[in-house]
Formats: C-alpha cells, structure tokens, sequence
C-alpha cells in the first residue's frame, strides 16, 4: 500500500518517540550539531513498516538544514506563508521550514537502503496562541504545504515542555487525524 | 535506457515502484515521458522551481527549461527530489 491516507493507526515505540522529544529539547536549547542551521526548529522524516493499515516508526531522521533563506525555496516560502501564515511578531523569514534537496535526498536513500517507508514529517511548535492553548494541530500553513504530499504530518506541541504531545494528520488536513499509540 | 528513483511520496503514482526505467536523449525528454508514462506524477512538477533533480548524486543546476541541454548515458541513475516544508 502506498497510498498513506488508508492507514488507521501508526505505533511509534516509546525509544523512538523519547528521540524525537529530545531532538525537540536540544533544538529549544539551542545546542545545535555542526552543520546544523542554527534555528530553534526541531523537525524531521519518520520511516517504517506499513503492515496492512498500521504504520509502526523504526526511523527517526533529524533534518539539520533549513533552506529557508535559498532560492528559489525563499522565494516560494515567502509567497506561501504572505497568503497563509497568521500573523505573527516573529520577522516573516524567520518562520517555516523547508528541507535541502540533498540532505533530503540522503534521507530518502536510506529509508530505502534499509527497506522502510517513509511516513512522513514531524515539526514542532512551541507557543500557544490565543484560543488554541495546545498547538497540537496543523496550521493552515502546515495543511497548505502538506498538499499532495501523501505524508503524514506529525505535530509535536511542546507548549508545555514538560509533557509534550503528538498527534498525526494524513497530508496536514485536520479532518484525517490518524491516532498514535505508544508502544513498549 | 535511464533509471529514475520515484520520491518516496510519488510513489503511489507508480504502483509503488521505486525506480523507472526511461528511454530518453535528455533530462528534460525523459522526465517529460516519465509523467506521459504515469500521469499521476504532473503534481511533482506543479511548481518547476521546486523539483530537484540529481544525476548519479550530483546536483543538475538550473531549472527545467534548462534540462534539454543536459544530455544522458544509458546507465545514468536520476534523483527526483520535492522538498518538504511546514510552518
């Protein structure tokens, strides 16, 4: 199956899930690796099993660049986020991030060197905005720049650092919820 | 013949197929008979400036219209790449 919007549940081991948190906490820290764009962004490509309509997660993949600020990505990124993103006091080209086509290359290669699927993308945020105290749930910028990907959008709220969540959206829509279990 | 990896995202467009084999002079004739071959895959190209593509893992710079002076070996292997974005 290759059409990912079939899935009903998605197991993501509990190591798996502390990896992510503790990319999210690193990148909060801003403790970044070299030849990481220095940005407090945590996000990355999730790959696995797709087994009937489960997906379970073996790979967590941090993405370290951001190419946010290269053309012609800069260019696409700003008309997009003019129309969709809400207004905010973050400068508009410190928002969004888009993947390097080379390191997101690599990716792809070993998702299939190892014989996965790759499932989709994770990305945090951080602040709770005014009748939306979790942040849980896809932006409509999220659900715009998820359109046709056939990737699940995994969305980590670590508005409360201490306890945070995620919950999973089929191409970023929030009507396509796909529930997460946590797993042993 | 040239072989074209398949995105990861695109590949319910191709039966699940990871890899294409292609018959074509140019980079710009085998994608564009790539899309003929699975319709499906017009999406990847919806925004020109955004597809990246690698020969044999090296980058080709320049944008599509660019594509027809990029010539081909039989046994070149082609990268396809979208890149993913959020808020």
């Amino acid at each position: 199956m290759s059409d990912l919007g079939h899935a009903v549940r998605i197991d993501l081991p509990d190591h798996l899930w502390q990896e992510i948190i503790g990319h999210c906490r690193r990148k909060l820290a801003g403790d970044f690796l070299p030849g990481e764009t220095p940005v407090r962004r945590a996000y990355g490509i999730l790959a696995g099993d797709l087994e009937g309509e489960v997906m379970t997660v073996r790979l967590v993949l941090p993405v370290k660049k951001n190419a946010r600020g290269v053309e012609p990505f800069k260019t696409y990124m700003d008309t997009v986020m003019a129309e969709h993103a809400v207004q905010s006091t973050t400068p508009m080209d410190r928002r969004g991030w888009i993947t390097d086509p080379e390191e997101l290359m690599a990716c792809f290669r070993r998702i299939d060197e190892q014989g996965f699927t790759a499932f989709g993308t994770y990305h945090m945020h951080i602040v709770a905005w005014a009748g939306d105290p979790t942040r849980d749930t896809p932006t409509r910028l999220d659900t715009v720049l998820a359109r046709n990907s056939n990737l699940v959008s995994f969305i980590i709220s670590m508005v409360d650092r201490e306890h945070p969540t995620m919950r999973a959206f089929y191409e970023g829509r929030p009507e396509l919820e796909i529930p997460i279990s946590i797993t042993g | 013949m040239a072989r074209i990896i398949i995105p990861f995202p695109f590949r319910k467009h191709t039966a699940n197929q990871r890899e294409v084999d292609i018959q074509g002079e140019s980079l710009s004739q085998v994608i564009e008979q790539l899309i003929q071959r699975y319709p499906g895959l017009r999406t990847m190209n919806e925004n020109p400036a955004l597809l990246s593509v690698f020969v044999n893992g090296k980058q080709i710079q320049g944008q599509a219209k660019e594509w027809d002076n990029v010539p081909l070996r039989s046994d070149d292997e082609i990268s396809l790449i979208i890149p993913i974005a959020g808020g």
